[in-house]
């Protein structure tokens, strides 16, 4: 299909871009640690606490990795004047979009396989399949909602103000989901089966909702 | 027939206005320069043309369809070098005309034959962001005749071309309808026998072969 | 007087009958005590700023299909002024909460939601200051306001599923006192006629704002009064 063409010549691009120049990713993870650091600091973990504040940690260190992986994903574009670019081209807008953001969201599972790592390390959380699922799953609506509100932001004054602000409040049902999947894969009270149910029908809600809304965004 | 037929053309950012009222008519194969100062609305109406900018007022219909309404459908027939090079810097410039391939729906094997007629073949394996801005300009006149339009818009597209800016543009040029924006009155008048003057975004009218303007 | 100002006294004169059918009228609720008497405003300030939001949303989508002009200045009013509401919302739930619950706030789906939605909408009007006015700004806004109220549902119904306390909507309870009853719904009546006449002095200060900035309304593209342009004009 042509529209699916275009979306995988988009995410190739992107991560053409980003394997050449090795900006985004290298810096993540250097923050990731550092969210880890100062998670350690401000909340004095030992081995006792750590299963119940270490998923605390993961989805604050996701959530705001997320925003600047999004964040960048169009401001480079709009740095380098290359969106119109593409938007000049017969190529449908949402085939663009989806195609940024299964780049964007390509780049945060490389982040994730960081995090989650790292986090069992360093607090003895344990490293499930469970967890990395609700972790991914998560990732996908986290993605399309991110890549919307950076498109949304990027043609505006102050976008790194407002791409959080925007972006924040429609990620809670993903972070509620996400933050209990993980809490009762790690043995917490809790449905996991439940928590993995929301989370595929929020996934699933706005990734056709922001598909949806990419041809507004986008055009023009 | 009449490929562009604008009618009015206004348009504000905020309260300042950038074009004026602006009435033109090109008919099929004219090349037309668009002259004028810096800030005299050059950029802002082939913006317009291309559809790459909604004007707050006035009317444009390029082959005969309405310019904002079927959008999508002069996207095959229009060709646009904007202001900006607007390449991906990280690739080479074979890569970049791939990739504009692939959203035009056009061969890659076309992207050769592009850089051939822009004469980048040697550079064709070399990063985006290592070429010179006049070979960056190369590739961007490139990358908006992939597709072969019938109408190119080209804003300051000898900005930076240097000494083979006639060669090239009077090679890309031939055959289509073309607007050209430029500061460079001896090359418009080589390339077009018809020119357009703004000032302040208004049209101080047009000419055949216009000779100095003061 | 022009017919705003009449609109506002009036406005504001039912929200003082509101005040006394509150204070006066309303009998002092056996458990809670006078604390109770912020139901009545609390919740008809919930149900204006739900209805301010709605109004946001149908201009967003009507403004997505047809760039119509007043379609966005309603949602813009509609946006700012259900703010307002939202903040007495929230601002009169934690004044209720902190004698009845003994703590101002607790993390459950209708304030999570609530809080949610105040975010949103003001996030929605920082997009508007901050995007060049016209009509992307409007587009953006547009899509804002969209998912804004799409996500309270959402997030209410995942708090929900995750814990909730606070108080069913007991209205329709037929325990509830005929006083009570009348006094919620007198306030609630009052409470949207004043949502409405700020909507309406908004949207008519949203139009002066367009009419300064001097951004044109689009012109109609049908076939327009000069069929095809002739040469241009020469000086």
């Amino acid at each position: 299909m042509n529209q699916l063409r275009v979306a995988l010549a988009v995410a190739r691009k992107d991560l053409r871009s980003e394997w050449r120049t090795r900006e985004l990713v290298p810096a993540l993870a250097q923050f990731i640690i550092l969210a880890l650091l100062i998670g350690n600091f401000g909340f004095q973990i030992d081995s006792r606490n750590a299963s119940t504040i270490a998923p605390g940690i993961l989805w604050l260190a996701l959530v705001f990795a997320g925003l600047v992986a999004f964040g960048r994903t169009f401001a480079a574009e709009r740095e380098q004047a290359s969106l119109e670019a593409m938007l000049m081209t017969p190529a449908s807008p949402v085939a663009i979009f989806a195609g940024k953001a299964l780049a964007a969201a390509a780049l945060l599972v490389v982040c994730e396989m960081v995090l989650l790592p790292a986090l069992s390390l360093f607090f003895g959380m344990p490293l499930s399949g469970d967890v990395v699922a609700a972790v991914l799953l998560a990732t996908v609506g986290m993605a399309a909602l991110g890549c919307l509100f950076a498109a949304v932001v990027a043609r505006v004054r102050a976008r790194e103000l407002l791409l959080p602000l925007l972006t924040l409040p429609l990620w809670i049902p993903f972070i509620i989901a996400g933050g209990l999947a993980v809490q009762s894969a790690m043995g917490l009270p809790g449905s996991y089966q439940q928590a993995i149910g929301l989370l595929i029908d929020f996934d699933i809600l706005f990734v056709v909702l922001t598909s949806l809304a990419a041809r507004f965004v986008l055009d023009e | 027939m009449s490929v562009i037929v604008a009618d009015g053309l206004t348009h504000r950012f905020g309260s300042e206005v950038a074009l004026e009222g602006l009435d033109l008519v090109l008919d099929s194969g004219e090349h037309m320069a668009v002259l004028g100062e810096n800030g005299a609305g050059k950029t802002t109406l082939l913006r317009v043309l291309a559809t790459a900018l909604r004007p707050t007022a006035g009317r444009l219909r390029i082959a005969g369809l309405d310019a904002f309404q079927e959008r999508r459908r002069l996207r095959h027939y229009l060709g646009y070098v904007a202001h900006a090079p607007g390449l991906y810097p990280a690739l080479s410039a074979a890569e970049n005309l791939e990739f504009f391939c692939d959203l035009q729906g056009v061969s890659r094997s076309r992207a050769a034959d592009v850089l051939e007629t822009v004469g980048l073949k040697a550079v064709a394996h070399r990063r985006a962001d290592q070429l010179s801005r006049g070979t960056q300009q190369r590739l961007a006149i490139g990358r908006a005749i992939l597709h072969e339009p019938r109408l190119l818009i080209l804003d300051e597209p000898d900005a930076s071309l240097g000494a083979g800016a006639f060669d090239l543009l009077s090679g890309v040029m031939h055959g289509t309808t073309v607007v050209l924006a430029t500061h460079d009155q001896a090359l418009a008048n080589r390339l077009c026998p018809r020119t357009i003057v703004l000032r302040h975004g208004r049209s101080l009218g047009t000419a055949t072969h216009l000779r100095v303007v003061q | 007087m022009n017919r705003f100002e009449r609109a506002a006294a009036v406005a504001v004169l039912l929200m003082l009958l509101a005040a006394g059918a509150i204070f006066v009228y309303a009998p002092t609720d056996a458990l809670q005590g006078p604390v109770q008497r912020i139901f009545y405003l609390h919740v008809s300030s919930a149900i204006a700023a739900y209805g301010c939001f709605a109004v946001v949303l149908v201009g967003g989508i009507i403004y997505l299909r047809n760039d119509s002009a007043v379609a966005d200045r309603f949602a813009r009013a509609g946006a700012l002024v259900g703010v307002v509401f939202t903040t007495v919302t929230l601002v009169m739930g934690m004044l209720w909460a902190k004698p009845i619950w003994n703590t101002f706030w607790t993390w459950d789906a209708r304030l999570t939601s609530t809080l949610v939605l105040w975010i949103v909408y003001a996030g929605y009007l920082l997009v508007r200051r901050m995007a060049e006015p016209g009509r992307q700004a409007a587009r953006l806004a547009a899509v804002v306001g969209i998912f804004g109220f799409i996500d309270v549902p959402v997030v209410h119904f995942s708090v929900t599923w995750w814990r909730t306390q606070h108080p069913g909507p007991i209205i329709v309870n037929d325990a509830l006192p005929v006083q009570m009853l009348g006094t919620f719904l007198f306030t609630l009546a009052c409470t949207l006629v004043l949502a409405g006449v700020m909507i309406a002095i908004r949207y008519r200060i949203e139009t002066l704002i367009d009419e300064k900035q001097s951004i044109a309304e689009p012109v109609p593209v049908a076939a327009g009064h000069r069929a095809e342009a002739g040469p241009e004009a020469v000086p």
